[in-house]
């Protein structure tokens, strides 16, 4: 089964880099999950509608991304792709087309994507602004978030 | 009064707010008002290396990097009085084909069609014609994997670099290519005659349009800057026709002649400036589908976006196949304090960078001036125009229709969240 991990965001926008940061920490923290064959990792700034060519070309995924809730910066949200629709409404997605649109898109012109096991890290952000480096809370976050990565795709390769 | 309201308008790119303010059915005040990051890159550069900016500019925008890419390394290189090898030269211009095709792709089938098909989006479309946007998928993915070939990723593509390419990127990658631009060339020819079978709004401008023109190939890299209006002017010499002003209710800065005039960049401009210098296959789209120019409906720009996407998958093909890459991908820097000025056609229409830099290469000075800032003042110029109709219409026409004009001219209003907020507020009632 191959997996495929998902960061996604914009490294010059504050805690929007958080995505692309956990995979790329992840890599560094498991490297012998990471390096198996049938995992890959993708660090994907601004997808867009792409996401939907990633998700057509791999069996399971793990998306990788900052949101933004109610909750404290830095909780990790642990969510299936159903559960997207709750972080709609008042989303700050700076990625042109949000995940949940592009998901809502590819379930409807492939329903085949509509089975695809998909798991989303959801961490929350706490500023989004134009500039590089997160914040504190998030920065401090990461290695869990590396952790919870980890355990989503050790689930998704055993099932 | 009377005011309409739009929380959320979710095609197009950025935040802003439009306020149409009528009184006694007249438009007394419209603003569009925008927020954009630009000026603040123009801050973040100084005294920043000059081979960083490439790829700190390409971050102002998610959909066309390729184009502050290119607008930059030529203002830097005629900085530093490079010439850069013919190679490169197609190569970029191969790299502005891929942007060109996912761009326009994108806005033709997902951010404009939902208008003129009367429904409110893309999910829309794809309800009742999955294939068409399936091959909008697939168009738009040829164009991101030209990218992916050249620089190394389809969004923030990093292989540019003042004086040429980092490297020469392996021709395999980009031939294996051939057969889905091949593909993608008849997708566009039949986008053509699709495009033109659309129920466009009636409105008719006598526009200045102003674009690059090249005499031997399509402007959009290099040439002189035109305007349908008669004046030529070299990139150089730009901001002699060309300024930029603050307005109250804009962070974005708004363009207009010197003449105090607006005017009207991005992909109606170029066929009508340039149409004599499309490619056989974009000529033949013109001509078998009857496309009259100039073109002076703000909302056809879908027409033109489609005529481009078929030039760009054409010159594509040509240039994947010329591919050949011989000796060094770049020039070697000589650095020396200068000042010098690029332009280039983004998808959304002609983007000017001026840098002066240091003995060092470091960067004292930049001025950015991108598409949607000139395009500004010519979009509440059209909506005055539009106003009297809107004034007649039922509310969610009106706001309809107002959104469509704003879209129509693909606004890139920065890669933040998007909402644009509709008020219309009718005084004296």
């Amino acid at each position: 089964m191959k997996v495929t991990v998902i960061g996604i965001g914009q490294s010059l926008r504050g805690d929007d880099a958080a995505g692309l940061d956990a995979v790329r920490q992840w890599q560094d923290e498991y490297p012998v999950t990471a390096s198996r064959p049938e995992v890959h990792a993708e660090a994907s700034e601004l997808p867009g509608l792409a996401l939907i060519d990633l998700l057509n070309d791999t069996d399971a995924a793990v998306i990788v991304d900052a949101v933004k809730s109610s909750a404290e910066p830095g909780t990790i949200h642990r969510l299936n792709a159903d559960d997207l629709s709750a972080f709609t409404p008042d989303a700050q997605s700076a990625h042109g087309w949000g995940v949940a649109e592009t998901l809502q898109l590819g379930c409807q012109l492939y329903p085949s994507l509509k089975n695809l096991p998909i798991r989303l890290v959801g961490i929350e952000a706490e500023q989004m602004t134009v500039g590089s480096g997160l914040s504190p809370a998030l920065s401090k976050a990461m290695l869990a978030v590396c952790d919870t990565i980890e355990n989503e795709v050790q689930t998704l390769l055993c099932k | 009064m009377k005011t309409i309201e739009v929380p959320a308008l979710a095609r197009v790119e950025g935040e802003g707010g439009l306020y149409i303010g009528l009184d006694n059915g007249k438009a007394v005040e419209i603003r569009l008002d925008i927020y954009e990051p630009p000026r603040f890159f123009e801050g973040f550069l100084r005294d920043r290396f000059l081979q960083e900016v490439p790829d700190i500019t390409a971050r102002i925008c998610g959909i066309c990097p390729v184009a502050y890419q290119m607008s930059s390394a030529f203002a830097l290189e005629n900085a530093l009085g490079i010439k850069i090898a013919p190679q490169v030269r197609a190569l970029r211009r191969l790299m502005y084909c891929g942007e060109y095709i996912e761009s326009h792709a994108l806005h033709i089938y997902l951010l404009q069609a939902p208008d003129l098909l009367g429904k409110e989006s893309a999910f829309e479309v794809a309800a009742i014609a999955p294939d068409v946007v399936k091959n909008a998928l697939r168009l738009k993915k040829i164009g991101n994997e030209i990218l992916k070939a050249i620089g190394g990723r389809s969004v923030h593509p990093v292989n540019v670099c003042i004086g040429g390419f980092y490297q020469w990127p392996d021709a395999r990658p980009l031939k294996v290519l051939l057969p889905e631009l091949e593909w993608g060339l008849q997708a566009a020819l039949d986008c053509v005659k699709w495009a033109v079978t659309l129920p466009y709004p009636e409105l008719e401008i006598d526009y200045e349009f102003v674009a690059l023109h090249h005499p031997n190939e399509y402007g959009i890299i290099e040439g002189e800057v035109w305007s349908s209006k008669g004046r030529k002017l070299s990139i150089a010499d730009y901001e002699k026709g060309y300024i930029e002003e603050h307005v109250k209710h804009s962070n974005a800065l708004h363009g207009h002649t010197v003449d105090g005039d607006t005017y009207q960049v991005g992909p109606i401009a170029r066929l009508n400036i340039n149409h004599e210098q499309l490619l056989p296959n974009a000529q033949k789209a013109l001509k078998e589908n009857k496309i009259k120019l100039p073109i002076k409906n703000p909302y056809k720009s879908l027409i033109a976006r489609a005529v481009e996407l078929v030039q760009a998958y054409e010159e594509a093909i040509q240039l994947v196949q010329a591919y050949k890459p011989e000796g060094p991908a770049h020039v070697d820097l000589k650095l020396k304090a200068g000042e010098g000025a690029g332009a280039t056609e983004a998808p959304r229409g002609l983007l000017y960078h001026r840098y002066q830099i240091d003995d060092h290469g470091l960067i004292k000075f930049a001025k950015i001036t991108p598409p949607t800032a000139q395009n500004l003042p010519r979009i509440e110029a059209d909506l005055f125009q539009l106003a009297p109709k809107i004034v007649k219409m039922p509310e969610a026409e009106a706001t309809l229709t107002a959104e469509h004009l704003v879209r129509s001219y693909d606004p890139c209003i920065s890669c933040a969240t998007h909402f644009l907020k509709l008020n219309v507020e009718e005084k004296g009632k």
